[in-house]
């Protein structure tokens, strides 16, 4: 190797170590460990829901992060503060609401503060006392958002379930209420939702919920009457006590039921429909559409008694009834009579009739022109005599009532056809007519001859005596022709009698006397016969003893 | 990570790999190496010498940021759910903390907040200072880091107390329908931090304290 190049000084190679991979896989961990976390959080950053706002009068025992607000007992949300308002006026309530339920908190959406309730009708919240007040929640029907609320301060009793809501309409509320029961044929269907003052002020509104299977049934011609407490009415009718049950008696109720005489088919009643609330269920069940005839009676007797709404009847029938009680004056005689003014119904009366005359009595009794109608009532009350009367509906309290019933004998009348209200004719009462009928007793005795019929009772009184003096001397001739045979015989009759009381003696004597050898003969054969019986029963004692005997006769005693 | 062959200068602040001699991390005994790139096994106890742990602050660094990421959530979420009458009731670990204060078990309260927060988080700063100081190349304090660090790595294995806690809590309550205890998501993030906690302490070399008493080894890792 002498041509070997000279080699200039190089640089030294070095040995570099393998380039190592700098990054650890062990950083897995904390990037797996952030993954998880924050996992987690996005989860938890989606499953937040809105905060909202509830404006409250007092915080009830809502307490932060204690309080959820529930619906259908579901926790929909978590109050996270509880605060007073910048006036100081008002509680506000910050809720956290889950993310599903994000889409309930509507405009119309309604909060209200749930706690334990104790009334009248019943015991609500009781899960309360264990968990603590929540916040109720009804969902609402709007579709715009919201997120500041105004809690109610009863809770609505009308929760989202199915039914109907009307409005009736009443003097006054009563002892009716929130929650009160609203009964149809004694079933709770449904409850007062609420109540106003009207706008005038005149009269109450109260809301009510039916509940959705009985809703059907309120139809627009339902009524609607009070039944809160004891309905006891005094009248014509009687004495009468009415209660729908012990909860409606405590705490009021509304019964409401559809009249007999409107015809099946009759459509239920739209939402919001207004009804009257009548005071009791005889008002409430009348008819007020109907065709009415008011007539006016001129009576002679007393109207105490009689008071408006008495009923007025046609054979017993009620179809109409008082309106009006008052005095009439007759400027020619200067008399005053009791005026009573009635409206008859006829519709009543066509509903009492059978259903094939129904039409046709009642195209004339309602629809027919006022001349053939004026035909009918002369016929009926000319002809036929239909009069009124005043009745006594009840002895004990004295109510009267107007009945009309044919009076055939009753003086004949011409109605006045110009008046109006047609005046009808009467007779007198029941009372008044037995006065009358008194009277004419009275009036007949005070005829009767009493002079002549006593001067012939002289008359008779003489006649009678002579007859009394013959007879006494008829009775003395008795006495004293037929009397002393009788007392003859009857001497004879004794004297038999001993004679035969003798011949009995004499044979007791000869029969039973010592001497008589008779009685001895009798004596001795008895005391045979006595002996015979004592031997007799030695032999049977024997017998039962040594039965024996009788195959091997009596043995020797030993 | 370059041997040097001749002896140290300074007797006091000589670390083995200094004079080219490794320790063993199991038994400390002292070797000779095989070669530079692979010290070979223990002689004594077979254990893989290694002159220092092989990326020992990045993989400390790895365990104690995931262990401070579940620290987030073990105290965020619930460690309990405890049901009451059919009312639900979640609990995390400060919440505990605020009852037993509130309801005026305040030693208990104590109890549980050094317990449960404090510790873990004070484990949490102190590798973190260790590795931040190692990484550049401090001097200072070496005695006390390296006290520091025997601290960590002795209260570790006490740490699990709350896991432990809430096991048995789980297992004992169990009164359905009247009370029952559900443990919750936080438990197992709790259960988390301790470990990672303790594992960061493990991998971390001690070691490396002293590596830096040596002019020209400032730098690890």
């Amino acid at each position: 190797m002498a041509d070997e190049p000279e080699v200039a000084p190089l640089p030294q190679a070095v040995v570099t170590r393998k380039k190592r991979l700098r990054v650890s896989i062990i950083w897995i961990i904390p990037l797996l460990a952030a993954l998880v976390a924050i996992g987690i959080a996005v989860q938890r950053l989606r499953a937040e829901g809105p905060t909202i706002t509830i404006v409250l009068k007092e915080a009830n025992g809502v307490e932060a992060g204690k309080t959820f607000i529930r619906y259908k007992d579901v926790r929909i949300g978590l109050v996270t503060a509880v605060e007073l308002s910048e006036d100081y006026t008002k509680v506000l309530v910050k809720a956290k609401i889950a993310k599903h339920a994000s889409g309930l908190m509507v405009q119309d959406a309604k909060f209200w503060v749930v706690e334990p309730r104790i009334s009248l009708s019943g015991v609500s919240g009781l899960n309360t006392l264990l968990s603590g007040n929540y916040i109720g929640f009804q969902a609402g029907k709007s579709s715009e958002s919201q997120t500041l609320f105004f809690a109610m301060d009863e809770p609505p009793i009308i929760t989202d379930q199915p039914g109907r809501k009307f409005v009736l309409k009443a003097d006054t509320l009563g002892s009716l209420g929130i929650g009160t029961p609203i009964y149809y044929r004694r079933l709770n269907v449904g409850q007062v939702a609420g109540y106003t003052l009207a706008p005038d002020g005149r009269s109450v509104e109260i809301a009510i919920f039916v509940n959705a299977p009985y809703d059907k049934y309120v139809l627009t011609e339902t009524r609607f009457w009070n039944v809160s407490g004891v309905n006891i009415t005094l009248d014509a009718d009687g004495f009468r006590v009415r209660t729908e049950s012990l909860a409606a008696l405590l705490a009021g109720g509304i019964a409401f039921d559809v009249p007999d005489f409107v015809p099946t088919g009759a459509k239920p009643a739209p939402v919001n429909t207004e009804f009257t609330l009548y005071r009791y269920r005889a008002i409430a069940m009348k008819e007020p559409t109907m065709l009415e005839r008011r007539f006016v009676l001129y009576f002679s007797e007393s109207v105490r008694g009689l008071s408006v709404g008495a009923p007025v009847t046609l054979f017993g029938m009620q179809v109409g009834e008082v309106t009006e009680v008052g005095l009439t004056f007759n400027q020619k005689t200067g008399a005053f009579r009791p005026r009573v003014l009635i409206t008859f119904l006829p519709d009543r009366v066509i509903a009492e009739l059978p259903t094939g005359q129904r039409t046709r009595a009642g195209r004339s009794l309602a629809d027919l022109p006022p001349e053939e109608r004026q035909q009918l009532l002369r016929r009926v009350i000319e002809e036929q005599g239909l009069r009124g009367q005043l009745r006594t509906g009840s002895y004990l309290t004295g109510e009267l009532y107007v009945a009309f019933e044919y009076f055939p004998d009753a003086p004949k009348v011409k109605v006045d056809w110009s008046k109006d209200p047609l005046e009808l004719p009467v007779v007198p009462g029941s009372l008044a007519s037995i006065e009358a009928k008194l009277g004419n007793i009275l009036t007949k005795l005070e005829k009767l001859p009493l002079d002549a019929i006593s001067s012939d009772v002289r008359t008779s009184l003489g006649t009678l005596d002579k007859t009394l003096k013959d007879a006494s001397a008829l009775v003395t001739r008795v006495d004293t022709q037929w009397v002393p045979e009788g007392t003859k015989t009857l001497e004879e009759l004794r004297k038999a009698i001993g004679d035969a009381n003798t011949a009995v003696k004499n044979a007791d004597a000869t029969l039973f006397s010592k001497d008589s050898a008779t009685p001895q003969d009798l004596r001795d054969t008895l005391q045979e016969v006595t002996r015979a019986a004592r031997s007799l029963r030695v032999l049977m004692d024997y017998l039962e003893r040594h039965p024996d005997a009788l195959i091997r006769g009596k043995t020797e005693t030993k | 990570m370059t041997p040097a062959a001749a002896p140290a200068a300074k007797p006091a602040a000589v670390s083995a790999m200094s004079i080219g001699l490794v320790s063993c991390e199991a038994c400390q005994l002292l070797s000779q190496p095989v070669s530079e790139e692979e010290p070979g096994y223990c002689r004594r106890c077979g254990e893989k010498l290694e002159y220092r742990e092989a990326g020992s602050i990045q993989k400390t660094w790895a365990l104690v940021m995931a262990a401070i990421i579940c620290y987030i959530p073990a105290n965020m979420l619930p460690v309990f759910t405890t049901t009451t009458l059919g009312e639900e009731e979640p609990d995390t670990i400060l919440s505990g903390v605020a009852f037993l204060y509130t309801s005026g078990s305040w030693p208990l309260a104590l109890i549980v907040l050094v317990a449960s927060v404090m510790i873990p988080l004070g484990k949490l700063i102190a590798l973190a200072y260790l590795l931040i100081s190692v990484q550049r190349g401090s001097i200072a304090n070496n005695r006390e880091r390296t006290q520091l660090y025997r601290v960590v790595e002795l209260i570790g294995r006490w740490s699990m107390l709350d896991v432990f806690v809430a096991a048995f809590t789980v297992a004992l309550v169990q009164l359905a329908p009247l009370t029952s205890v559900a443990p919750g998501a936080g438990v197992l993030f709790f259960a988390a931090v301790v470990v990672l906690t303790m594992l960061a302490a493990e991998t971390f070399d001690v070691r490396l304290i002293w590596d830096t008493a040596e002019p020209g080894r400032a730098r690890h890792g």
